[in-house]
């Protein structure tokens, strides 16, 4: 069964003459242990698609489907209990909360998520991974952009979620950085069976996808 | 409470702002709520000394001890038990050599009348003649002493003071206690005249008979000059300083959700429950409230300590509670303005759509 299945997915923003076709009949399928990853310019629907396979916005049309259950139709409080334990975000910006440090980020999951989380032993080997474990104490004003989107990073996985979701992850990261983060990406999906999802511009992570995908005017399609 | 407290901890002089200005009104609330208590007190202390429950005035004296004079022909009919008292209350200056003199209310009553007997003195004795009397403990702060010889108005005679009374004031005037003679004699009354009423701890008491006629104590305290008005003023300024502090409150919490909408809504995004997000700003609130509420409460109580005695303040546990109790509430109908905007955060917004 597909991790992450949606079918026939149409977002139509706006009405009448202002209406905008966003996402056009797109179909799309990630399996568990997968990197896949969803390139295009700004302005294709990519944004928009990772909002409805992220559940937080309905589709105009269509089926989305997680482990098989459809969620297109859930309730905002069902929608906000499949993202806390089964999709991870990583966002572009404001991804941590100012006035936690980096230690409370993973606290603050852990008051709303009792059980699943990453043991202390293997949340000190991700931060480890992620080059983080000396800013447990730091505040997220007093990271630097590369700093800030790792932290983002371990925290989306500390929830030990079965789908990942980033949009832009290596955007502020250094070649060097983005070949860790890459390597991370591959190992969480392959050794803790994750669907990685990543919509990027950044060619670079191409090398650690099992799949590519171009999203363009609001349609999806597989390269070669 | 976890993200309240961290963002409190964290943004320490923007929460700082806010706790300083409830503590300012919290004290505002307490000092007012002290005067207010304190001078209502003034106005009923012996009222309230002798458990008043019924007092019997002429019908045409406008709900007023010192304009009522009750004569035998009215008091015909009365049987007063050890519960019933005969009072007569006239205002006199009172002078003595090397003190100030003092504006007071003359309380004449019968020695063998409860008045009398239950005299509370901390100090002294009670008065034994005509030419002795007894005084509020007022007259002592001011520098009277036992064994003073006082004139009353610009009589001849003089009086001994003997004794000093605890809470003896009525209408915010310190009292003097003497013999009801003594007060015929102030108030040039006809011989026939008895006395201004009577004041009753039964409950049942009735006694209307030609122009004496019964008043519950509540009518006959809410007649006292200026009693309602300063009551009422008193409790408009506390009424708009708790309407101030709900909008403050309100307000800043409004500003600081407004500026952290992003935040929620990545927050939402990652599946943080609103509930958690309202419950922090509910904490919020209470954590900010009960710290400056507290703040000011432990002020007032520095205050109280340094404020001298003759101030009419009365800081008791009720007003303790009740301005805790008051802020708290408003704080947490203040916090319940932004809670709005939360439930209805988007969290498609955290992606930058």
């Amino acid at each position: 069964m597909a991790a992450i299945q949606l079918e026939k997915i149409n977002k139509v923003y706006g009405k009448g003459g202002a209406q905008v076709r966003a996402l056009k009949d797109v179909d799309f399928e990630a399996e568990s242990g997968e990197v896949v990853l969803i390139m295009g310019p700004s302005g294709a629907g990519k944004s928009t698609f990772l909002t409805i396979i992220g559940s937080l916005q309905k589709p105009t049309s269509g089926s989305v489907k997680v482990d098989g259950e459809e969620i297109s139709q859930l309730s905002a409080k069902k929608t906000g209990a499949l993202r806390l334990n089964k999709i991870g975000f990583i966002l572009q910006a404001y991804n941590l909360v100012p006035y936690l440090t980096v230690q409370d980020q993973f606290v603050l999951v852990d008051k709303v998520k009792r059980q699943g989380n990453l043991s202390k032993e293997e949340l000190a080997k991700l931060m480890e991974q992620l080059g983080i474990s000396d800013l447990a104490k730091k505040y997220p004003g007093e990271l630097s952009g590369g700093q800030k989107q790792r932290v983002a990073i371990a925290r989306a996985l500390y929830a030990d979620p079965a789908i990942i979701l980033a949009d832009e992850p290596t955007a502020s990261l250094d070649s060097e950085k983005v070949k860790e983060v890459g390597q991370l990406f591959k190992t969480m999906a392959k050794e803790r069976n994750k669907a990685v999802i990543l919509v990027t511009h950044d060619p670079r992570l191409k090398e650690y996808a099992d799949h590519i995908y171009e999203m363009m005017d609001g349609q999806l399609s597989k390269e070669a | 409470m976890f993200l309240a407290f961290k963002e409190i901890k964290h943004e320490k002089i923007r929460y700082g702002l806010i706790v300083m200005m409830i503590f300012l009104i919290s004290y505002l609330i307490f000092m007012l709520s002290s005067l207010a208590i304190g001078l209502a007190e003034e106005n009923t202390q012996a009222l309230e000394s002798w458990q008043t429950q019924k007092v019997v005035l002429n019908k045409n004296a406008n709900i007023s001890l010192s304009q009522s004079v009750l004569n035998k022909d009215d008091l015909k009919n009365a049987s007063l038990s050890k519960n019933e008292a005969y009072l007569g209350q006239v205002p006199v200056v009172v002078k003595a050599n090397k003190r100030s003199s003092i504006s007071a209310q003359f309380l004449g009553v019968k020695r063998d009348q409860f008045i009398y007997q239950d005299q509370e003195l901390i100090a002294g004795r009670k008065s034994k003649n005509k030419s002795e009397v007894t005084a509020d403990q007022a007259l002592q702060l001011k520098g009277y002493k036992l064994g003073d010889k006082i004139k009353l108005n610009d009589s001849k005679q003089k009086y001994t003071i003997v004794g000093f009374v605890k809470n003896a004031k009525i209408n915010i005037a310190p009292i003097i206690y003497g013999d009801l003679a003594t007060w015929k004699k102030l108030k040039v009354a006809m011989p026939n005249v008895v006395a201004s009423g009577i004041i009753s701890k039964n409950a049942d008491y009735k006694l209307n008979h030609k122009n004496a006629k019964t008043y519950d104590v509540k009518t006959f305290i809410n007649k006292l000059p200026g009693y309602t008005a300063q009551n009422m003023t008193f409790e408009l300024m506390i009424g708009f300083l708790f309407i101030i502090s709900l909008i403050i409150i309100a307000v800043f919490l409004y500003i600081l959700t407004m500026q952290k909408m992003q935040n929620y809504a990545v927050m939402r995004a990652q599946g943080i429950p609103a509930k958690t997000l309202v419950a922090a700003t509910i904490g919020q609130a209470v954590i900010l409230v009960v710290t400056g509420a507290v703040i000011g409460l432990l002020l007032m109580e520095l205050t109280i300590l340094m404020m001298p005695k003759s101030v009419p303040m009365d800081f008791t546990p009720a007003i303790m509670l009740a301005g805790v109790g008051g802020m708290l509430l408003m704080g947490i109908i203040g916090s319940l303005i932004p809670v709005r905007s939360i439930l209805k955060v988007d969290p498609v917004k955290a992606i930058g759509e």
